[in-house]
């Protein structure tokens, strides 16, 4: 549209109130080392240095902040690196000492693990202190390497009479997630990206393994080591998982009958709850009595049955009761010998590790659990006597998240145990000899088995099954390969959350909107049908925990003068006003002063004593005071609000702006925190700053962060009917736009790229933030709203065929062809054979020097791209006499690779390298490019798809004053029942925007207002409500009516007519059934299926079915005996041994093959004949 | 549905040559990826850039005239 010559002055943009208008920055960066770079940070985007702040719509300014040290897929990386520094050396640390049974002085401790920096296969640790590698990402993805680094042990062991020491032992080679601390692309200056052809944009947060990459989702679980109410079939129960490293186990208590008792996996039976205590050490019934139910009457009397079991059972003492519980235990392993049970010790044992393992037992101080058990059975008579007590599964406070690092975590620690089994193997093999020849040395036993750790965790990855015996864990599909289809189904990825809900249960709960969910997981974004609403999204300002030390916060409970609760009795635990504080679930302390026991372990977290992400609240329900410092939970920033003023004011977020302070800094100083999902519905949280009030505690930072990335690219979603937001969401992965900035040298199986891609013209904060306006995915085109001709009926759509010529919709793609020269075991290996080059071949033209075709030909279907040679003998037993340096006995086969698709590619690029077992690769890229053409689908960002249904000559399309016509022109039809108000709105901003020169907003709850739009466009001479007067191309006659007309941001999707056109009429069949194939990779048949099978014979088109079905499908001719009924051949019938009366007759062969089938399980068939044109 | 066993496409797949190997000599350009640099190999050499040691090499583009239609 040619910009009016009228200029007005600044135009009102942004969120809510009147900002000057934007001007690129022009004041260089503030001191930091990457000047650039900066300037194209988002924080600056819409403001100046020198503009004036104000509070209350410039706190967003704290978003992009957060996303540079937190968010997106920052959790990824940060749980990664939780595992490699943290977790990796607890993992060894427990698993220290290696002994051997052959020999008690034996040992080998592991004093120190570390993982180094990414290196190749090949290249030796030792060199590395000196030289880092040059190991690159790409190089991996294009070498199909496993961009993996060494893990390293310290040792130090008995050899002979000696201690020895080692260092820098390589145990195993541990894949490197992208952008991770040990990862080369970290620390590095965005323009070394580059350098080292990696993307900047790229968020990272994924894995190569063999040159795929793979992610391993988040996987949404409940909480470990949480008491949960639920009532289950009418039965009150309260379980809980304990997790530990050593041990998972599931201890319940419930009610059945009035009585308590306790059911865990262990017990042949449930066993009476007063025997549990008793066994622990609470031998009063009065005591027990007190723990459980306090001075409550109600819960005294609920709870007085219980103590029938002792008369009835004799069970009085402590010994009594470990006794019984003994009794009880199920036998995990054959009796040795003639050794009687003893009871007590089983029982001892039993309570202490296996029942609630995540509650420790030091010397025999029962305490602490017997509390624990007396707590879960108290809240089981809560919940009885009120039933709104019961938990709900699906609050979201009530989930972990579980991150790549927690999942590997897992799988090292299997790995690293039978590592450790393997080598104690070994080592009591080697000792067990009574003489050796020459003195022990278990070093040079340890690199027998290092392979397995490298293949295991790799075949892990790259496969996705996560199969621990120990855990009796067998997962599937953990890990995804990176879809890549656009930049933001690859963000789309990183931020996927999958439930371990089973699919098929219809049960909705799970499936629902979660209030509790709100702020954290994106409410939009959410896949449609079978997984809708079990796979989830993280919205844009979340985080994910990790682990935190508990032991300084349980000091820190007691200096703020919580008393422990071991030392007290029922009437303090329960008493009025008690209340209890948990850490992580586990009672510790009681205090009295609840509320300002809150505040000062808030002033405490706020002032940086403690890690940011403790968290803790005030359940008044349970009378407990609840703190977490485990890992998995979902939280997100809040501005703290006191005494009704929010701590973040102007003067911060100018030193924000200056960049002399970071998100970091106003953590610390107290202005911003964290807070999880249970700690937020604690919370008075205020949206605006004008809803503050005396209660308010936090102020949201930005209400637009409730949605996730993927929604985030919808303008004005607040003004669309909210499914046409989650099918957005869906087509938005399906975009065709930049992949990254490297997507031109990385060989991707299937690469779709728009020729020319354009950044929306009504953009929101989040596609600033995550940058899709640098990668976009889509065009800005003009569309008039209005019918035209019939080709536009049902969503369809009609393109310019001008604009079509002029590149609208253009796209390229990509496709991948690899082929590895394999190595055979006799030695022998494929090779490529130039020399069976036929020059008289029209199909071997294109062929260069090489024997691989050449780059930048056209290849048709049926030419040869690859001359390829197998060995006749690949066999090692065989006689081959001397294998010469490429193997076997001289006979080859030829094996040449032949272009098959119907449509023609260009030969783009060709690759060879090595990969690490020394198997050369050969990766041919092809490309095409495709115009858009009837049939291919396009959609705008509202969930408005459409094909195209006619291409119309720009002659014929309707022009407006200016001479301008449409690139689509868009069926009205589409808006009335799908109520997509923000695709209006994006076309009326998008129109000011254009005419103004200016970039317009449609952020969520936000963005440029319709009246100031309309200001705008009155101001251009245009029709306040962007309707245009257009005339028609065909008749030269003014339409009839204003046409509503102006740019729609509109993404191309994958779905192509090229890909799908598809006929046949003869072709082959499948063997079995000499059935037509199916599918149009096969070239396969159209199937008449079901539905229109019934349609014939509802109408009684007989001949048509017979035709249908059998002739034109696997008619067969048999010869059937009419004596027997079976089937003969040739005119004569084995049964009868006679050839009289057997005739032929036409049947499907699926028909026949069942018959023969049914024979061969014993079944007989016995086939009738009759007349086909009988007489009578 | 039973799976699909394509029909034998051509001859050629079938037929054994002995390893004649005539074009041994010949080599061929490729490009390093890494520093650019021009690298004749000849068969059997391992794919290695002579200057730098970089394993990645992409093959040149071709000399003959090649036509596109322009749509």
């Amino acid at each position: 549209m040619p910009p009016r010559p009228k200029k007005t002055g600044p135009t009102e943009i942004g969120d809510g109130a009147a900002k000057p208008a934007r001007k690129k920055k022009e004041h260089p960066a503030p001191a930091a080392k990457d000047d650039f770079s900066n300037l194209l940070e988002p924080f600056y985007y819409g403001k100046s240095l020198t503009d004036p702040i104000n509070t209350a719509t410039d706190k967003w300014n704290l978003l992009p902040a957060f996303l540079k040290v937190k968010g997106l897929v920052k959790q990824h990386i940060d749980s990664f690196n939780h595992f490699v520094d943290v977790e990796l050396k607890k993992i060894v640390e427990a698993n220290r000492v290696v002994h051997s049974d052959a020999d008690d002085k034996f040992f080998l401790r592991y004093t120190d693990i570390r993982v180094l920096k990414p290196n190749r296969i090949d290249e030796d640790i030792k060199d590395m202190k000196y030289k880092e590698s040059n190991i690159t990402p790409n190089e991996c993805r294009l070498r199909d390497l496993t961009y993996a680094a060494p893990i390293v042990v310290d040792i130090e062991y008995r050899r002979g009479n000696k201690m020895v020491r080692r260092k820098d032992i390589k145990i195993g080679r541990l894949p490197i997630m992208l952008r991770s601390n040990k990862c080369v692309l970290h620390g590095r200056a965005n323009r070394d990206m580059g350098l080292l052809n990696e993307c900047e944009i790229d968020p990272g947060g994924y894995f190569v393994v063999r040159g795929q990459e793979k992610v391993i989702l988040v996987q949404e679980q409940l909480s470990k080591n949480r008491v949960i109410v639920e009532s289950a079939k009418g039965i009150m129960q309260a379980s809980v998982t304990s997790s530990t490293h050593e041990r998972k186990s599931k201890t319940y208590v419930i009610l059945k009958k009035g009585r308590l008792y306790l059911r865990h996996n262990i017990l042949n039976e449930e066993i009476p709850i007063v025997f549990i205590l008793k066994a622990m050490g609470i031998q009063s019934d009065h005591e027990i009595i007190l723990l459980v139910a306090g001075e409550d009457t109600v819960y005294q009397d609920q709870f007085a049955p219980n103590f029938e079991a002792c008369t009835r059972e004799n069970v009085y003492t402590q010994q009594q009761a470990l006794d019984y519980i003994g009794s009880k235990i199920k036998m995990t392993r054959k009796p040795s010998g003639y050794q009687k049970r003893n009871y007590q010790h089983e029982a001892i044992e039993c309570l202490s590790t296996i029942v609630i393992t995540h509650v420790p037992v030091f010397g025999m101080n029962f305490r602490p659990k017997a509390l624990y058990v007396a707590f879960m059975a108290r809240r089981v008579l809560m919940a009885m006597h009120d039933p709104t007590l019961v938990d709900d599964r699906d609050y979201v406070g009530n989930k972990r998240l579980e991150l790549a690092g927690q999942m590997l975590s897992i799988l090292f620690e299997d790995h690293f145990k039978r590592f450790n089994h393997e080598f104690k193997v070994n080592i009591d093999k080697v000792l067990k000899k009574p003489n050796r020849a020459s003195e022990f040395d278990a070093y040079d036993h340890m690199h027998m088995h290092g392979n397995h750790l490298t293949m295991g965790i790799e075949r892990a990855l790259s496969t996705g099954n996560w199969n621990l015996k120990r855990f009796k864990m067998e997962r599937a599909g953990v890990t995804h390969l990176l879809s890549r289809l656009s930049y933001i189904s690859a963000i789309g990825m990183m931020t996927r959350i999958s439930s371990q809900f089973e699919k098929t249960r219809k049960v909705s709960g799970p499936r629902a909107l979660q209030p509790s969910q709100f702020g954290m997981l994106c409410p939009s974004d959410t896949p449609e049908g079978e997984a809708c609403g079990l796979v989830k999204n993280l919205a844009l300002m979340t985080h994910i925990t990790t682990e935190d030390e508990e032991d300084p916060v349980r000091k820190l409970v007691f200096i703020l003068g919580a008393e422990d609760i071991v030392s007290a009795s029922g009437y303090e635990i329960h008493g009025v006003g008690a209340y209890v504080v948990f850490v992580n679930g586990t009672p510790i302390a009681v205090t009295r002063t609840p509320k300002k026991f809150l505040t000062d372990f808030r002033r405490f977290r706020r002032i940086g004593r403690m890690s940011e992400f403790v968290s803790i609240y005030i359940n008044h329900h349970h009378n407990g005071v609840h703190i977490a410092t485990d890992e998995g939970r979902i939280c997100r920033p809040l501005i703290i609000v006191e005494r009704g003023r929010t701590k973040v004011t102007a003067r911060y977020l100018k030193a924000l702006r200056k960049g002399t302070m970071n998100f970091d800094d106003f953590l610390t100083r107290g202005l911003v925190e964290y807070v999880d999902v249970n700690e937020e519905n604690d919370s008075n949280i205020a949206v605006y700053e004008k809803d503050i009030n005396e209660h308010t505690t936090h102020l949201e930072i930005e209400p637009f962060t409730i949605l996730g990335a993927v929604a985030g690219l919808i303008p004005y979603p607040h003004h669309n009917q909210s499914p046409r937001n989650t099918y957005q969401c869906a087509m938005g992965k399906q975009a065709i736009g930049s992949i990254a900035y490297n997507q031109f040298t990385r060989i991707d199986t299937l690469l779709y790229l728009m020729v020319y891609p354009q950044k929306p013209l009504v953009s929101t904060r989040t596609i600033e933030l995550i940058k899709y306006d640098k990668l976009p995915a889509g065009q800005n085109a003009t569309v008039a709203v209005m019918s035209y001709s019939g080709y536009d009926i049902e969503d369809a759509l009609v393109l310019n065929k001008a604009s079509v010529d002029r590149g609208f919709g253009r796209c390229q793609v990509f496709k991948k062809i690899a082929v590895q020269l394999k190595n055979y075991a006799n030695g022998a290996s494929d090779m490529i054979n130039a020399s069976a080059r036929d020059p008289k071949n029209p199909n071997h033209l294109k062929i260069g020097g090489d024997g691989i075709v050449e780059v930048g030909m056209e290849l048709a279907k049926d030419d040869v791209y690859l001359l390829k040679s197998t060995p006749a003998n690949t066999s090692v037993s065989s006689f081959s006499g001397g294998a010469n340096a490429y193997g076997g006995s001289g006979e080859w086969r030829d094996s040449h690779s032949t272009y098959k698709l119907p449509d023609p590619s260009y030969v783009d690029k060709i690759m060879v390298a090595e990969n690490d077992n020394q198997t050369r690769i050969i990766k041919i890229q092809m490309r095409q490019t495709r115009r858009p053409e009837l049939g291919d689908k396009f959609s705008s960002r509202h969930g408005q798809k459409g094909v195209v249904g006619i291409i119309s000559p720009q002659a014929d399309m309707p022009f407006s004053d200016d001479g301008v016509t449409p690139d689509i022109i868009m069926n009205p039809h589409g808006f009335p029942s799908r109520m997509t108000v923000g695709k209006m709105m994006e076309l009326l901003s998008g129109k000011a925007g254009v005419l103004d020169g200016s970039q317009q907003y449609g952020t969520a709850f936000g963005g440029s207002k319709v009246e100031d739009m309309a200001t705008i466009l009155l101001s251009k001479g245009f029709s306040y409500s962007g309707k245009d007067y257009l005339t028609s191309g065909i008749t030269g006659e003014a339409l009839p009516s204003y046409v509503f007309f102006g740019p729609i941001y509109y993404q191309k999707l994958k779905h192509m007519v090229q890909d799908k056109l598809h006929s046949r009429a003869r072709g082959p069949r499948a063997t079995l059934t000499r059935q037509p194939t199916e599918g149009r990779s096969r070239d396969g048949g159209l199937r008449l299926g079901e539905m229109e099978r019934d349609c014939l014979i509802a109408y009684g088109a007989s001949q048509l079915l017979l035709e249908r079905l059998m002739v034109s499908s696997d008619a067969h001719e048999v010869d059937v005996c009419e004596r027997c009924g079976q089937m003969g051949y040739q005119g004569w019938c084995q049964g009868c041994k006679t050839g009289e009366g057997v005739s032929k007759i036409t049947m499907p062969y699926a028909a026949k093959l069942l018959l023969q089938e049914l024979a061969s399980m014993n079944v007989k068939v016995k086939l009738g004949l009759g007349e086909e044109f009988p007489s009578g | 549905m039973s799976t699909y066993v394509p029909p034998t496409t051509t001859a050629a797949a079938t037929t054994t040559t002995t390893a004649a190997s005539t074009g041994e000599g010949r080599s061929v350009d490729y490009t390093c990826g890494d520093c650019n640099a021009a690298v004749s190999l000849k068969r059997g050499e391992p794919i290695r850039c002579r200057s730098c040691g970089h394993r990645v090499l992409y093959k040149q583009r071709t000399n003959r005239m090649v036509q596109f239609e322009a749509r």
